[in-house]
């Protein structure tokens, strides 16, 4: 070592990842202790893994954490440089405290020097994996962390010398986190249940639209019926007799049937010939069928008689004087009306749409208000997890003020401890927004009283004015979260 | 972490031709130390701090070996000039 050149030094030292400065009279010293440090640092490396894989391959769940320790590149590792004891917490917080103005990230080697620094100091090679569960890595093993994302999990995975701090900071993150979760997963279903019924819903209105169509096998019902009509034989009572009459009845009903279909059919649709109502009186009838047919009015009257006396459906109501008592004998007969009127096409499937529409009405609305609903409960929600976002926020600037107000009047740049709420508010809303921030600013406020525990609320008189203030409570300097 | 009235003092202004005892965690005996090494004034050893580019633990182990500063002492020593660095540099 003590050969070596000043520039095959700064090779040597390159080679191992560190930049030495200029090699002057002064630092020669230094920078030869350094390599012999390098060195040996990587020495030990090389063997500590070479004992981890053996470990790993008997263990290998419980090793795969301390596998990770300093995975880091080698100019981190100076581990070796001030085996002294040097270990202090208290340097690294007052120098970063400081310095706290510096980019962060512009100071990663410092840090972890001191991280390796105090491990070094109370560590042989062997107990290595075990400094992390030393109280007092607390801080570094923790600033290392936040340093490298990949390290981050076997932090904190580690046993748990962490500030406290961290896990309530996830706690609320988490917290925040399941509550939209819920609400998202019932939106979802809320919406797929609404999309299903609204299809649900379109196929029962075709369907009802399809049986409010089509009744094309009903007159062929009444015909039947009318098949099996007992004969009356006026004048005779032969075969032949007996057959002409029945088939003179039956045509007779047919056009009386007819008749009425037609008229009741007119009557529905849009009633061009201006009818009182679907009922057509019996001598309105019996003159179209006299017309038609050429038959008497007794043969009519047999005719009505008989469908009174039938039980089957033939498809025309009866009907006397008063419309809700059923009529037994012919006189009290006042009018005649159709059961199934016969309308055209165009007119069945209006009718059709109307009905299945007033049917299908309540459902159609009752989804529509459901649907409403579901928008408005998203618009809520989002709104709600903003707000929450907002208030986070707030409150890390608050505290971020208050713990620079305090490390100011450490350094006698201000006169109390303490900083009124009231003037917080004001630095950091600009007046135009402070109407607006209300809400968030007093949700900020009450969340800082009950669950930040490093910021006392006390009153005190400030520049002669009684005032809340918020004063920063000196805790140890493991808890700042964000440095 | 208060810091020493010294500290507060050689950090409040530039460093001009101070002596070394002036530093922060430098007291009669470290500072005679330097002295004798040829670090007499302040500004060297900020030229030596700076020649190691402003790594604390290099400076640190520099220290202790030129005039035998303890932790506290060197610890001091070099957040007294890195703290002016920040200020004035």
């Amino acid at each position: 070592m003590a050969g070596l050149s000043d520039p095959e030094l700064r090779r040597e030292l390159q080679a191992l990842g560190f930049q030495p400065g200029p090699i002057t009279d002064t630092t020669r010293d230094i920078y030869r202790k350094k390599l012999r440090c390098l060195k040996e640092e990587a020495r030990t490396r090389n063997e500590e893994r070479l004992r981890e894989e053996a470990r790993l391959r008997a263990r290998p769940a419980a090793a795969s954490h301390r596998a990770e320790p300093w995975p880091s590149p080698p100019a981190s590792s100076s581990a070796c440089v001030t085996a002294g004891a040097y270990g202090d917490l208290g340097a690294s917080a007052a120098s970063w405290s400081k310095s706290r103005n510096l980019a962060y990230p512009a100071r990663p080697v410092p840090f972890r020097r001191h991280a390796s620094v105090r491990g070094s100091s109370e560590e042989d090679e062997d107990s290595r994996p075990l400094h992390r569960a030393a109280p007092g890595l607390g801080t570094r093993r923790w600033w290392a962390a936040s340093q490298t994302p990949v390290r981050l999990p076997s932090a904190l995975l580690g046993p748990d010398a962490r500030p406290g701090l961290r896990a309530t900071r996830a706690g609320p993150a988490g917290a925040a986190q399941a509550q939209p979760e819920v609400g998202r997963w019932l939106e979802r279903c809320l919406s797929r249940l609404l999309l299903w019924a609204s299809l649900g819903l379109l196929f029962v209105f075709l369907g009802i639209l399809w049986v409010k169509m089509g009744k094309p096998s009903a007159p062929q019902e009444a015909e039947d019926h009318m098949k099996l009509l007992p004969v009356d034989c006026e004048k005779k009572t032969d075969e032949f007799c007996q057959a002409k009459q029945k088939a003179a009845l039956l045509e007779l009903l047919h056009e009386l049937y007819n008749f009425l279909a037609t008229q009741a059919g007119n009557f529905e649709c849009g009633n061009p010939e201006n009818l009182k109502s679907k009922c057509i009186p019996v001598t309105e009838a019996q003159e179209y069928i006299a017309n038609v047919t050429g038959s008497s009015s007794a043969k009519f009257k047999a005719a009505l008689t008989w469908i009174l006396s039938s039980n089957k459906d033939v498809g025309i109501c009866l009907k006397g004087e008063d419309p809700s008592e059923s009529v037994t004998t012919v006189d009290k007969v006042v009018c005649l009306e159709s059961a199934r009127p016969r309308m055209g096409v165009g007119c069945r499937l209006s009718r059709a749409l109307l009905t299945a529409v007033t049917h299908v009405l309540i459902f159609f609305w009752c989804l529509a208000f459901l649907w409403g609903l579901l928008i408005f409960l998203k618009y809520r929600w989002r709104k709600l997890e903003e707000e929450e976002q907002a208030m986070y926020e707030m409150v890390k600037k608050i505290i971020d003020v208050v713990q620079d107000h305090y490390v100011d009047w450490e350094q006698d740049m201000e006169r109390y401890p303490y900083v009124g709420i009231l003037h917080v508010r004001d630095t950091l809303i600009p007046p135009q927004s402070r109407r607006r921030m209300k809400r968030v600013w007093d949700r900020a406020v009450e969340f800082l009283a009950s669950n930040e525990s490093r910021i006392q609320t006390e009153s005190h008189r400030v520049a002669g004015e009684d005032m809340l203030v918020w004063r920063w409570t000196k805790p140890s300097s493991f808890s700042d979260s964000e440095r | 972490m208060t810091t020493s009235q010294k500290h507060r003092d050689f950090v409040a202004e530039p460093m001009g031709e101070k002596p070394v005892g002036s530093l922060a965690g430098i007291g009669e005996v470290l500072g005679k130390k330097l002295e004798e090494r040829g670090f007499d004034k302040a500004y060297v050893v900020l030229g030596q701090f700076l020649v190691l580019k402003k790594d604390e633990d290099l400076f640190r182990e520099w220290l202790k070996d030129t005039c035998g500063a303890n932790a506290k002492q060197s610890r001091d020593c070099c957040g007294c000039l890195r703290e002016w660095c920040d200020a004035f540099l």
